[in-house]
């Protein structure tokens, strides 16, 4: 069993950058953690922190209720894997791996054995012999993972990284990692920009801006309830529409919809997919701009009366062109005020997409 | 089928390959042929013919037989190989602390450290030497310093082998040290936090992961350090020993004040043979770096 546990933890650095603010979390045994946000969200100064690369301001971080605020990083049970996979490219692949079972003066034939065992389980079994500069940025991200797990970390810490890698091998390494990591049931935490690397990997995701947390929750949870018009801007594509809401009326540019609030400013959060779009000659809310087939959908960038842009995704791209007149009907928003949702309807069903139907 | 008929081919354009690459090398590369390469030359040929009794010449070598087989040649030469071999030592021991502080320490004191490491390269070896008679020479300042709280006399360096042992690690801690220093620079933060992470101490990482990475740089700095050294020729001659002396002054003094140019070419020829080995060795580096 290997839990996580940070508490109130800031860092500070020497010239006044507030980097981590207040930060407390608890990954359970075997979670797997995402740590999303923009950069300069504090993400990765968080991750070194539990890593032992910076030393918190204050606050306290345990593993399994040993305190480990100020172990320095080599007498912490994690494992890191760096965005830039740090092989030492002196050493081959093998020894790359038993660098640190080495150091723990591991005998020389548990060392064979656990480096293989590790290979084989990142798809690289025969790879030992080779040099480190002969393999691809796939095959060094694998071994920069092996040489993570051969330790048997308590904790493994991801920073980005697929950061380098095209989006293919992204897509398909992040589903290895994840396979991984769910059959060595390892604690694990993960810091990433994408948004859909979080989504698919994570059992939870920490949406973080400005070092703090806006919103821990269930990937599916963040995506459909954002809590905050940050996290429902940040998480997919989101149409974010300023205007006032009077008598339980939205009103913007000759578009109305009720939002049973008290009256004032409120920001609409729409997504794409709750957009049902209308072709129309006459009462149009707005007209086509741009329209984006991606094959199973299509996206369509709409602009309202008074300028006003926004995303509308339709099984039928096909049905619209820019400059046609179209009326607009939501069937799933939040309302944001002072930065807290205060009003949702239902969650959205997604469109279905030609593609799916048809198979 | 028919064959239209395109008339003449029209002519190819003929792709000139202009030697301006060339011609811009060509200079220094006839400057090296002509005051490094053809000494070279023409002092082996020397060495290696004596003059016949009819006047004619014949191949010998006489003049090394004679530099081997004389106990005074052979001490200057032993002289000369561990003042080199000390220098070495001790510049690796000095330096690579101090690159390896300037590489990885982020305090402001790194700054005016990297600044004191390279004012050596700014002061002429003749006035390096003088300052050291004044401070460490025999009623030098420390000599001074010692008297005034009551200490007894220090044994002094001057006009031992450590004299040009100490001027000359000083003289080259600066270059010894931008090479280390541009060597760790390939060291990425990330691979020494990898090494850390798996478990490596400081020594450890020392040992297993910067030394081997930087291999290439040390070979390098040590090569320059002991190609400069061994031909070192101001600093053995103001602040070391008459007897045994280092190369240089040694050269130099059989030329002029023994008047044996032969003899001198000869040791000249033999110093060669050393710095080529080292030459060779930071070739080879650099060769090595290119592939890599």
């Amino acid at each position: 069993m290997s839990v996580l546990k940070i508490k109130d933890v800031s860092k500070i650095f020497p010239n006044g950058t507030t980097a981590v603010d207040s930060f407390s979390l608890d990954v359970a045994d075997g979670e797997l953690v995402c740590l999303l946000g923009p950069s300069g969200s504090g993400k990765s100064t968080l991750l070194r922190m539990v890593g032992g690369f910076e030393t918190p301001t204050s606050g306290l971080m345990t593993i399994d209720g040993e305190d480990i605020t100020r172990v320095p990083p080599e007498k912490r049970p994690t494992g890191m894997v760096f965005q830039s996979h740090a092989l030492w490219t002196h050493m081959n692949v093998f020894k790359n791996l038993a660098f640190g079972l080495k150091l723990r003066k591991v005998p020389a034939d548990e060392i064979k054995r656990r480096v293989e065992g590790v290979l084989e389980l990142v798809g690289l079994g025969g790879y030992g012999t080779r040099s480190v500069t002969q393999l691809s940025g796939g095959q060094q991200q694998r071994v920069a993972l092996a040489r993570s797990l051969v330790l048997e970390p308590k904790i493994l810490l991801l920073d980005e990284p697929f950061a380098s890698l095209d989006q293919h091998l992204r897509e398909r390494l992040r589903e290895e990692v994840r396979d991984i990591q769910q059959r060595l049931k390892i604690t694990t935490l993960f810091v990433t920009h994408g948004q859909d690397e979080a989504l698919s990997m994570a059992d939870r995701i920490v949406v973080m801006r400005d070092g703090k947390t806006e919103q821990i929750d269930r990937p599916d949870v963040v995506y459909r309830e954002p809590q905050t018009p940050f996290v429902a801007g940040f998480i997919g594509t989101m149409n974010l529409i300023e205007g006032v809401v009077a008598n339980g009326v939205f009103s913007k540019a000759g578009y109305s919809t009720p939002v049973p609030v008290s009256d004032g400013p409120v920001t609409l959060a729409i997504r794409p997919e709750a957009v049902d779009l209308t072709a129309a000659s006459q009462n149009a809310h707005g007209k086509v701009h741009r329209v984006t087939d991606y094959g199973t959908h299509g996206l369509v960038d709409l602009e309202l009366l008074d300028g006003t842009r926004m995303k509308a995704m339709v099984p039928h791209p096909d049905l619209f062109k820019p400059g046609q007149g179209v009326t607009l009907a939501l069937r799933a928003v939040a309302a944001y005020r002072d930065g807290a949702v205060i009003y949702r309807t239902g969650v959205v069903t997604p469109v279905s997409h030609p593609a799916l139907v048809d198979a | 089928m028919t064959i239209a008929n395109t008339g003449p081919l029209a002519p190819v354009a003929t792709h000139r390959r202009r030697p301006y690459g060339l011609l811009l090398v060509a200079t220094p590369v006839l400057l090296v042929a002509w005051l490094v390469i053809w000494p070279i030359i023409s002092a082996v040929i020397q060495t290696a013919f004596v003059t016949t009794a009819d006047g004619g010449s014949a191949v010998s070598l006489e003049t090394y037989s004679f530099f081997f087989s004389d106990g005074y040649s052979l001490s200057n030469l032993s002289m000369t190989l561990w003042t080199t071999g000390v220098c070495a030592a001790l510049l690796l021991v000095v330096c690579l602390p101090i690159a390896l502080y300037l590489r990885f320490s982020d305090s402001k004191v790194a700054a005016y450290v990297q600044g004191l490491a390279i004012f050596p390269m700014f002061v002429p070896s003749i006035i390096l030497s003088f300052a050291f008679i004044r401070v460490l020479g025999p009623n030098g300042t420390v000599d001074l310093l010692l008297n005034s709280v009551g200490l007894p006399h220090i044994r002094s360096p001057y006009l031992t082998p450590w004299g040009p042992v100490i001027g000359l690690v000083w003289d080259n801690i600066p270059l010894t040290v931008l090479i280390l220093l541009s060597g760790l620079g390939n060291v990425s933060n990330q691979s020494v936090e990898a090494a850390r992470d798996v478990g490596a101490g400081k020594f450890a990482l020392l040992w297993h992961i910067i030394l081997p990475r930087i291999s290439n740089s040390i070979l390098v700095a040590i090569s320059f350090a002991v190609l400069g050294i061994f031909s070192a020729f101001t600093l053995p001659y103001i602040l070391g020993p008459a007897a045994p002396e280092m190369m240089g002054p040694f050269m130099q003094r059989t030329f002029r004040e023994l008047l044996e140019s032969k003899t001198a070419i000869t040791q000249a020829v033999v110093t060669f043979g050393f710095c080529i080995v080292f030459g060779l060795f930071y070739v080879r580096s650099v060769a090595k770096n290119r592939a890599a």
